[in-house]
């Protein structure tokens, strides 16, 4: 089936690759074949929300419900808003052309603070009102999902509902429920359907919670439904191995960012690095067995005819089976078909799984040290040392890679300029390996340092943490480039500072902020994460109009005893543990991966461990 | 070793994807239908496909070329067969063929282009324009380089164009060098022409590739003209 993209609209845009919605194993469905329709929404540009796991899960469950048809709806590049605008037409999905306001509801996925402007854009453009509460019958249902659901509050005025935790069940339950209620009772309006979805656990509606505030400071939130639970507890797929895993991914005509298939190894993470939120909200950890993922690669290889796949987790040397898998796939999968492993640890048996796996030797290998002395990996809780970075980082020149990347936080908690100096001291002993004469790449950097800024994060030991000022911040990156621009072979890269201040404002907002997102977003911000269209002088006008300080959310910390904007959403996660961790934190004690140590008692009730089994499930 | 000579159309929805995006839907494609690519040496060994000329976006190509290099022989008709069963559609298998492992790369050997532009809206009298072009020494064409601007002489590159009527509306035929040592693109005539751009709704179709040989015109599927007016006439006989 065609899509109904006009000719007249895809030529004045630069990439129309990404709106044709015909690739291979997009789904098709006629009208009749279907009673509810939904959009699966990704506020950000095609490359990106076509690189994202979540997304392929949801579309190929949603799809495999009875009745359902769910599309894919991505934020348009600026030119195609131009375009659209132009010619005074709607958002429209990939694979039918639908307008956004003609579905039954719009799902969408909550990633990143800075994509919520987006995600302004494409209500208003797919013609749906921005707030819930001036949505009316025929209006679609707004929802999201997603890691940043966990802290959903800056948001919430302008979703029906969030799901917290994993979709895979959540969603067709949802549906189910939407498509007898759309058959039977429709006619009792909008809330009608939210009481009863809000009874599904992992179901937020927002709008039967009222925040109050004491002081112009969040105090905690009142309940006003019958149906409003509090907390609101998290969904777990528990048996990950029987989940719905899509071996037919859509295969996108143009380059995509992660332009690969994906193998989830497991979900979760029990390392306890503490800015982490990922290892907090995906507890517990969950594997797939080396067969069922072999069978997977194959099924994906044979669906897609994608050339590489990767072997993706949150740190996929701590696959227990990881040789097995790679042994399996390594006799099982075509010899052209290429294997990748993000995330690896930074040490020697991750450059040994490297090695392995990636005979071009050109494309270099990333380390994740986060901090530059070892006291300060210890407040984090990144367990490794010194020595197994220095170690990883000779074998891997040694072994004739080209190319170590090294990502780095500043701005941690506790972090002074000492722990700047032994960042250098460490470079500059990471760079001294490099060998004189290799492989004739000239005089190409060796060692490449990406510095990111620190942002406290709700669910996380560091919680309760400030983000540094923009000017310290500033300084510290100033602090960095002037050392690190006088090393040979090293070349530097730093975030954007105002960017990152952004983001800690959202990440531990509250129901107030939703007034400065529409604000910003009337003020033309969008897309913020793309630093060619991130405007600071425009967030800041609409703090200003709006009256609010983004200093009193990034620059704040809690303490132990505040109300948080998050505390009615359950990770499963105590808040005990969360505190003890804050503790040993600023004490600069380590605790262990509890994956292979003692249980370190989050208070997760799905974890096996937990419950004395002494194992993962 | 075995290579093959691949004739296709890209049309409809996918003449919007670039070159690029074509080599890798075409790559994916082959590897769906388990047909056994030959691949090149070295540290990141490639599969030895190789197109024969980009085509720009939004233009589509009726015959379209690529050499295709397998580690085993294949019936050819089972080939098409296969591949044209994991193409998405717009893009077709028309034909293959066998071919020396000796021929140069097929790209190396493009020479010219035949395109064809639909003219929907009546543009009025060309000939005195068409006229015009051909009978100019120079045509000075400023092109858009990464580097800056760039102002190219475009007259060698046109090897004629004329006008014909199908089914009653008129068309106009560009014969055009294309290739690795530089070439005109048909979007450049239609401005010379004050001809509406694509993004205007004009149709542009590649109609055909050819490798040159002095005066003559050979297709890369083996069809030989002696001279542009032997390409003129067999268009006139599809008429």
């Amino acid at each position: 089936m065609p899509s109904l993209q006009s000719p007249q609209l895809l030529l004045r845009v630069n990439k129309p690759a990404r709106y044709l919605g015909i690739e291979i194993n997009a789904v098709h469905k006629e009208p009749d074949q279907f009673q509810v329709h939904l959009a699966l929404a990704f506020p950000d540009l095609y490359e990106v929300a076509m690189s994202h796991l979540g997304l392929k899960i949801l579309y190929s469950v949603a799809n495999a419900v009875e009745g359902v048809y769910a599309e894919r709806v991505f934020a348009p590049a600026p030119d195609m808003e131009e375009v659209l605008q132009k010619e005074n037409k709607m958002l429209f999905s990939l694979e039918s052309g639908t307008s956004l306001q003609d579905f039954d509801m719009v799902g969408f996925t909550l990633q990143y603070e800075l994509a919520y402007t987006s995600i302004l854009t494409m209500l208003a453009l797919g013609g749906i009102p921005l707030r819930s509460a001036d949505r009316g019958v025929k209006v679609p249902f707004v929802l999201g999902g997603g890691p940043l659901a966990f802290n959903p509050e800056p948001l919430a005025p302008f979703f029906d509902f969030f799901v917290v935790g994993d979709g895979e069940e959540v969603l067709p339950e949802i549906l189910k429920l939407y498509k007898e209620w759309k058959a039977e009772s429709s006619a009792k309006g909008r809330d009608d359907f939210l009481k009863k979805v809000a009874g599904v656990t992992g179901v937020y509606v927002p709008s039967f919670y009222e925040p109050f505030y004491r002081e112009d400071k969040f105090a905690g939130i009142n309940p006003l439904a019958e149906e409003a639970s509090l907390p609101v507890e998290k969904r777990t797929v528990l048996n990950l191995e029987e989940a719905p895993y899509p071996c037919s991914f859509i295969v996108p005509f143009m380059e995509v960012v992660h332009d690969r298939a994906t193998l989830e190894l497991f979900r979760g993470c029990s390392q306890g690095c503490r800015f982490c939120q990922a290892g907090i909200i995906y507890r517990p950890v969950r594997e797939r067995t080396v067969s069922k993922l072999s069978q997977q690669a194959k099924d994906i290889i044979n669906q897609t005819g994608l050339e590489e796949i990767s072997l993706s987790s949150l740190s996929s040397s701590d696959y227990p089976y990881i040789e097995e898998l790679l042994e399996k796939l390594e006799a099982e999968l075509d010899e052209n078909i290429r294997l990748s492993l993000p995330s690896l640890r930074a040490d020697p048996f991750g450059v040994k799984l490297m090695e392995r796996i990636q005979k071009n030797k050109a494309s270099g290998i990333t380390f994740a040290p986060e901090a530059g002395s070892q006291r300060l990996r210890d407040v984090i809780n990144k367990n490794i040392t010194e020595e197994e970075i220095l170690e990883a980082s000779r074998d891997a020149f040694r072994t004739g890679r080209g190319h170590i990347k090294l990502y780095f936080m500043i701005g941690l908690p506790t972090e002074t300029y000492d722990d700047l100096r032994e960042m250098v001291k460490l470079v500059q002993k990471i760079s001294s390996f490099t060998p004189p004469k290799s492989g004739g790449r000239g005089n190409k950097s060796r060692v490449s340092v990406s510095v990111s800024n620190f942002v406290p994060k709700p669910h996380t030991p560091f919680q309760w943490e400030q983000q540094l000022n923009i000017p310290e911040v500033k300084r510290r990156q100033l602090f960095l480039r002037e050392r690190f621009q006088k090393m040979k072979g090293v070349d530097f890269t730093w975030h954007n500072a105002e960017n990152s201040f952004i983001e800690a404002v959202f990440a531990r907002g509250d129901r107030k902020l939703a007034a400065v997102l529409e604000k910003a977003f009337t003020k033309g911000c969008r897309m913020d994460a793309w630093s060619d269209m991130f405007s600071f002088s425009a967030w800041m006008q609409a703090f200003q109009a709006v009256g609010i300080k983004g200093e009193s959310y990034a620059l704040h910390s809690p303490s132990y005893d505040d109300p948080l904007p998050w505390d009615h959403i359950s990770t499963g996660v105590c808040k005990d543990f969360l505190i003890r961790e804050h503790q040993r934190a600023v004490e600069g004690i380590t605790t262990g991966d509890c994956r292979w140590g003692n249980c370190a008692g989050c208070g997760l009730e799905a974890c096996s461990k937990q419950n004395g089994k002494g194992e993962q499930i | 070793m075995e290579r093959f000579r691949v004739c296709f159309a890209k049309s409809g929805m996918l003449k919007y994807i670039s070159h690029l995006d074509l080599q890798r839907t075409f790559l994916r494609a082959l590897r769906r239908a388990k047909i056994p690519l030959a691949y090149s040496q070295g540290f990141s060994p490639q599969p030895r496909v190789v197109f024969a000329a980009p085509l720009g976006i939004g233009i589509e190509g009726i015959n379209e070329y690529l050499d295709l290099f397998l580690t085993r022989q294949m019936q050819m008709e089972l080939l098409e067969k296969r591949i044209n069963k994991q193409l998405p559609m717009g893009l077709i298998v028309k034909n293959i063929c066998s071919i020396s492992l000796e021929e140069p790369a097929i790209s190396a050997l493009i020479g010219a282009a035949l395109y064809r532009a639909r003219l929907e809206m009546d543009p009025g009298s060309l000939q005195q324009n068409i006229g015009n072009l051909l009978s100019a020494e120079q045509l000075p064409k400023e092109r858009q380089h990464k580097k800056g601007k760039k102002q190219v002489d475009i007259r060698p590159f046109i090897l004629d164009l004329w006008e014909e009527e199908i089914g009653g509306s008129r068309n106009l035929f560009m014969l055009l060098v294309t290739g690795s040592s530089g070439g005109a693109r048909p979007e450049e005539i239609l401005e010379l022409l004050q001809l509406p751009e694509l993004r205007k709704g004009t149709i542009l179709t590649r109609e055909s590739l050819f490798f040159r040989v002095g005066e003559k015109l050979l297709t890369p599927g083996g069809a030989a003209y002696n001279n542009i007016n032997e390409v003129k006439a067999w268009r006139e006989k599809l008429l």
